[in-house]
């Protein structure tokens, strides 16, 4: 079978994950208290025939499996029906918002692997000792801080009583900047937002990080590169801490549900205009098709990005595929 | 089941390994020191707080009337934080029990079994395990309403696969090993093998955990009540900071923000010191390290 | 070679490349243009310009599109709040069901076009009929020939019913110009609507949904000229946010919601602002379901509740004193309040004696008095918005105030969409007690509705299930009636029927607290409700650099 084979049954796989997350997110949605209809028109004015005109426009007098046809039928168009809230349809509200969140995600991702990998690497190789056992415990500690608690402290220390960052959103409004300047500005927002996600993650990767080192340090072949005269450092790149990487690599693959949780906190705690705070927002107002928006697309760029994770993870170490295939 | 003699020696062992452990320890004195709070709530707190106040005292700095200060109606912020531990523990406690214990049922069925029911079970556990938790979270507390029992099944609806897979992994292990050999040969019947033999050496496993599943538990009822999904009826360190940000004065009030956070993070890393206690001493040659 | 090149290239680059950057920043200043900075929050800031409810309903949708557009008449500032004339210069009427409206002659859009009765006729049409947000009795006009044309700045139109009274019809219209519009005459609402050309005092430059709207001023606007070059209305993340931005000088004021009570110190420390109170737009009441089956049925009952109430300490408890307490629908400082109306003082012991003698009393010792027919407990369902925090607060409050004289209130906090889903169907019975707001404005006999018997011609406003003929044969009397002092009678009379039956319950009108900038910008209009509402664009109008 081999590689081809590989792909297409984890293609399938995710596939089928799909299609069960749409099921369940049906469900779900349709045990949502309130009347859509009515929601959609806040106007008591607004007559009985009009409304039968809405509930047969939208397919909601159809019975539950009539609409369950239609509603996959919108799914594969695009169409994730109407934002109470915004008046306008939930993919158009998402995507507007989707690159922010992007932004946010992938620069506190990038800095926290980065980060956290070289100072599990460095714990682990110094395992038992002072330093390993500070790194140890402020990691713990970090991990241990929801990252809204951590955006609320930030966020007053730093952008109002020490007002040296803005108090949240992504750029200073109107202000009409252009290029290099908008650039700055944009960055200047991301700090503190990046920064809460960040430190909760780099809790996460020292200690897989270390715990993979450790493990990996005590095997024999680094033992014999030691002995056979190889400086400290030459083992730790090129032995130690490839090998501690897959481990990495697999959970940030399990981490983006993570992200997810990340993104939501600090986007609500610093009014960052990105997907998590489209969650808030939705809350608040009980917008039950923006969340219900906002679910399937975290769900689905979970769902593809553990796929490509596992694609990935393919290829660098061959044992998985040889293994899956029993 | 039953407790044989060897049995009690074993878990002797491991509560003084346990107690052993600089880190367990600390964790644990920090965890009875809240059940305490929540327990004796009704006299370490100086009002009721729910009671809304006078309207001179609303917004107040901490002072010798009000330990901790007021809120924007003019409660006090030290009982509010006294009586919230009562709701996280109850939910931390409360939502790991019910994921620990489907979750080792699950785990345990499949595992024994394997084959069909093995593959059903595995496919649910993980279409669960991809799903974002805390979407997921949201999604269901704002379908099912606000309130803190909805929010304890929220939560062990999405952790219990975790633990049914770990569960699952141990008892394929177990499976294999030859004191449950010797039972099948004396013809000890399923029932009996999964819950007389195999049960008993996983719940070291069951309690690592649960364990974590507190933590986590706390931290998502945190996250919930403050995104306003919490139980307005209830006090809860969440709801604290969820009214605290909503409302507009929340950069003046540090004494309104600090206390519910501090507490929150001191219950979870008290638990997930207590974590690492236990996942190092069931580390196998832990207890040979430490001269048992 | 190479390296010496770099070497001298190098600091003249930079040279280049810092005065470039200074340049930049620079030109603005160069400008030298009057903008005036409104605060929103980002919620607030609209997506896009489409001629919706939301120009209706939404905060900034009120405040922006009298700027852009122009109303047939306005509404005139504190404290008389007479109509002005708009578009229309002048109107007529013999029997206040026919009316003439005279245009404005030298009146053109913003792409050059000459305003015309033409256009006027098209709105007056077309826009009722496209949202039933914008229908209202003073636009009801039944055939499109009871509209005429007599001239290109003379237009002539019938209402369904007559319209008297101080104000004339066709209020909150923006003009639309018919060459742009016809073809979207079906839907309205579906037209994008990107250029937002109107004939007002501002044109609308350019705009981000979400995050701002940039207006400049209209240099060849047919009256009075706007006193400022631009005025740019600037979302912000939070409420935090938005203080800050006012501190910083970003913004010159805030929007339309005005500031926290909690906010008010923390402002009059501040430098080079002021803070002006004014009182508010909206009325904050109790609303009774009269359909469920229960105890609030009886009146004595609704009067022992609000006599419970203690309305000073909601006042001072949940904004700290800017709130007066109301007992009518209509302004007090308008000349159709009636001050007569009885006032249900906050009285505890008064409240339990009148419960005692109408036998509802605690009979199983569990401190709930108990209903006499049944013997349940007198437990009642108190429905609030999530939304609205500042109920929210009253809600736990009012709770507070009735356990005290022994009847016990379940807070149901819902959502806004299932609130007003289930407030406006009492027949639902979803609810016992609801608090309710809404802002009339001077102009507000709509208000009235809400008291409009379902059985009779009711559209839908009526939360309370209120049906007594008497009072629906008061309104339509005051609403025909063309003698001012005898329509202030019926006026009167309509509140004092109210007052006594209590479907409504009034709470307290709480006041609009406007911090703004004193340094650059004088001529700020205060009116009720503050400086930027719908009732209220004069601000934007009269607005002008400090001297």
């Amino acid at each position: 079978m081999g590689m081809k084979g590989f792909i297409l049954r984890k293609v399938v796989a995710a596939g089928l994950t799909i299609a069960a997350i749409v099921c369940v997110n049906f469900v779900i949605f349709r045990m949502a208290p309130g009347d859509p209809i009515r929601m959609m028109f806040n106007d008591p004015r607004a007559s009985a025939a009009d409304l039968a005109r809405m509930k047969e426009k939208f397919g909601l007098d159809k019975p539950l499996s009539g609409q369950f046809v239609a509603y996959v039928k919108g799914l594969a168009g695009g169409d994730l029906g109407l934002s109470f809230s915004h008046r306008r349809p939930v993919l158009e509200v998402l995507a507007a918002k989707i690159p922010a969140t992007l932004l946010l995600v992938v620069t506190a991702l990038v800095i926290a692997v980065f980060l956290g990998v070289a100072l599990g690497a460095l714990s682990g190789w110094k395992s038992g000792t002072r330093l390993d056992t500070f790194i140890l415990t402020a990691s713990l500690t970090m991990y241990s801080i929801p990252t809204f608690a951590l955006g609320i402290i930030l966020l007053l220390v730093f952008a109002y009583h020490i007002a040296v960052f803005p108090l949240g959103g992504m750029v200073t409004p109107a202000s009409l900047f252009e290029g290099g300047e908008l650039l700055l500005d944009v960055l200047w927002h991301l700090f503190l937002p990046a920064l809460s996600i960040v430190i909760w993650y780099v809790g996460e990767y020292v200690l897989l990080t270390r715990s993979a080192m450790i493990e990996v340090m005590g095997q024999e072949y680094i033992t014999t590169a030691y002995a056979k005269g190889l400086k400290k450092f030459k083992i730790l790149k090129n032995h130690a801490l490839r090998n501690a990487l897959l481990p990495v690599v697999t959970i940030t693959g399990v981490n983006l549900g993570f992200a997810v949780a990340g993104v939501i906190e600090a986007e609500t705690v610093f009014s960052w205009p990105g997907v998590g705070r489209l969650v808030y927002d939705a809350v608040s107002h009980r917008d039950y098709p923006l969340l219900q928006g906002v679910f399937l697309l975290f769900a689905f760029s979970v769902v593809l990005a553990n796929l490509m994770i596992d694609l990935i993870y393919g290829f660098i170490d061959p044992r998985i595929k040889v293994a899956g295939e029993m | 089941m039953g407790l044989t003699g060897d049995r009690i020696a074993k878990l002797k062992t491991f509560i003084r390994l346990l107690f052993s452990h600089r880190m367990g320890l600390a964790g644990f004195s920090v965890i009875v020191l809240f059940v305490l709070m929540a327990l004796f709530a009704s006299f370490l707190a100086t009002v009721d707080p729910g009671r809304t106040g006078a309207a001179e005292n609303i917004l107040k700095a901490p002072s010798s009337r009000f330990w901790f200060g007021t809120d924007d109606l003019a409660r006090d912020i030290w009982s509010q934080t006294i009586y919230g531990s009562r709701v996280s523990l109850t939910v931390g406690l409360v939502a790991a029990l019910i994921t620990v214990v489907s979750g080792t049922l699950v785990g345990l069925f499949a595992g024994f079994y394997g084959k069909f029911l093995e593959e059903v079970l595995m496919r649910i556990v993980d279409f669960f395990m991809m799903l974002p938790e805390l979407p997921l979270m949201i999604v269901l507390a704002a379908v099912l309403g606000p309130s803190m029992w909805n929010i304890i099944l929220v939560v062990s609806l999405v952790s219990w696969p975790t633990t049914a897979r770990v569960v699952r992994s141990q008892v394929l292990s177990l499976k294999e090993r030859p004191f449950v050999e010797a039972s099948r040969c004396i013809g000890a019947g399923s029932l009996r093998l999964m819950f007389g033999e195999i049960l008993p050496n996983v719940v070291p496993l069951m309690f690592a955990q649960a364990v974590i599943m507190i933590t986590e538990a706390i931290y998502a009822e945190a996250v919930l009540s403050f995104l306003g999904l919490g139980d307005p009826m209830r006090v809860s360190w969440g709801m604290m900071l969820h009214y605290a940000f909503e409302s507009g004065v929340i950069a003046r009030a540090m004494w309104w923000v600090v206390p519910p956070i501090v507490s929150i993070v001191t219950l979870i890393v008290s638990f997930s010191l207590l974590g690492t206690a236990v996942s190092d001493v069931l580390e196998p040659g832990y207890k040979e390290k430490k001269g048992y | 070679m190479r390296r010496t090149l770099q070497k001298r290239t190098w600091p003249t680059g930079c040279l280049i490349g810092v005065c470039l950057v200074l340049f930049v920043l620079a030109a603005p200043a160069f400008a030298k243009k009057n903008r005036v900075g409104v605060g929103f929050t980002a919620e607030e800031i609209l997506e896009n310009t489409r001629l919706n409810e939301t120009w209706q309903n939404s905060e900034m949708g009120c405040v922006f599109w009298p700027l852009v557009y122009d109303q047939f008449w306005i509404l005139g500032p504190a404290p008389d709040y007479d109509p002005l004339p708009g578009i229309v210069k002048r109107w007529e009427t013999d029997d206040y069901q026919t009316w003439r409206f005279y245009l404005v002659e030298n009146a053109k859009f913003h792409d050059g076009s000459p305003v015309t009765a033409k256009d006027a006729a098209f709105t007056l049409w077309y826009l009722p009929k496209s949202n039933p947000a914008w229908a209202f009795p003073d636009n009801d006009i039944r055939e499109k020939d009871a509209i005429k044309i007599i001239d290109d700045h003379t237009l002539e139109f019938k209402l369904a019913a007559k319209w008297p009274g101080k104000y004339p019809p066709a209020y909150w219209m923006p003009v639309l110009p018919e060459h742009i519009w016809m073809p979207h005459k079906r839907r309205l609402g579906n037209f994008d609507n990107d250029e937002c050309i109107g004939s007002g005092p501002f044109k609308l430059k350019k705009y981000k949904g979400g995050e701002y709207f940039w207006m400049v001023k209209n240099d060849d606007y047919w009256g009075e000229s706007a006193g400022v070059d631009e005025v740019v209305f600037k979302g912000y993340g939070s409420n935090d946010a938005l203080y800050m931005a006012l501190k910083k000088g970003q913004i010159e004021f805030i929007g339309y919601n005005g500031a926290s009570p909690l906010s008010v110190e923390d402002f009059k420390k501040a430098e080079n602002i002021d803070v002006a109170v004014a009182p508010g737009l909206a009325f904050i009441w109790l609303s009774f379901n009269l359909h469920k089956e229960n105890a609030i049925q009886d009146k004595v009952v609704r009067q022992a509740i609000m006599h419970a109430i203690d309305r000073e300490r909601l006042i001072q408890m949940v904004y700290l004193g800017y709130a007066q307490p109301s007992y009518s629908f209509i302004y007090p400082e308008l000349p159709g309040y009636n001050p007569d109306l009885p006032k249900f003082e906050f009285d505890a012991e008064k409240s339990k004696a009148m419960l005692a003698g109408a036998g509802y009393v605690d009979s199983d010792g569990d401190g709930i008095r108990n209903n006499p027919g049944s013997g349940g407990d007198m437990t009642f369902e108190f429905m609030v918005p999530s939304a609205w925090s500042d109920e929210v607060k009253m809600a736990k409050l009012v709770k507070e105030q009735l356990r005290d004289v022994g009847i016990d209130i379940q807070v149901k906090v819902v959502d806004l969409d299932t609130y007003y889903e289930f407030i406006y169907t009492p027949t639902q019975d979803k609810f016992d007690l609801s608090i309710s707001s809404e802002e009339p404005g001077p102009n507000g006999s709509w208000i009235w509705e809400f008291a409009r018997g379902f059985h009779h011609g009711g559209s839908g406003w009526n939360q309370a299930f209120y049906d007594n003929p008497e009072f629906d044969r008061t309104f339509e009397a005051m609403l025909v009636e063309t003698d001012v002092s005898k329509r202030r009678q019926l006026l009167f009379k309509m509140q004092a029927i109210i007052a006594e039956d209590l479907p409504y319950g009034l709470l307290l009108r709480y006041d609009h607290i406007n911090p703004y900038r004193t340094d650059k910008y004088e001529g700020h209009v205060l009116t009720m409700g503050g400086f930027s509402n719908w009732i209220n664009p004069w601000t934007y109008f009269k607005l002008r650099p400090k001297q």
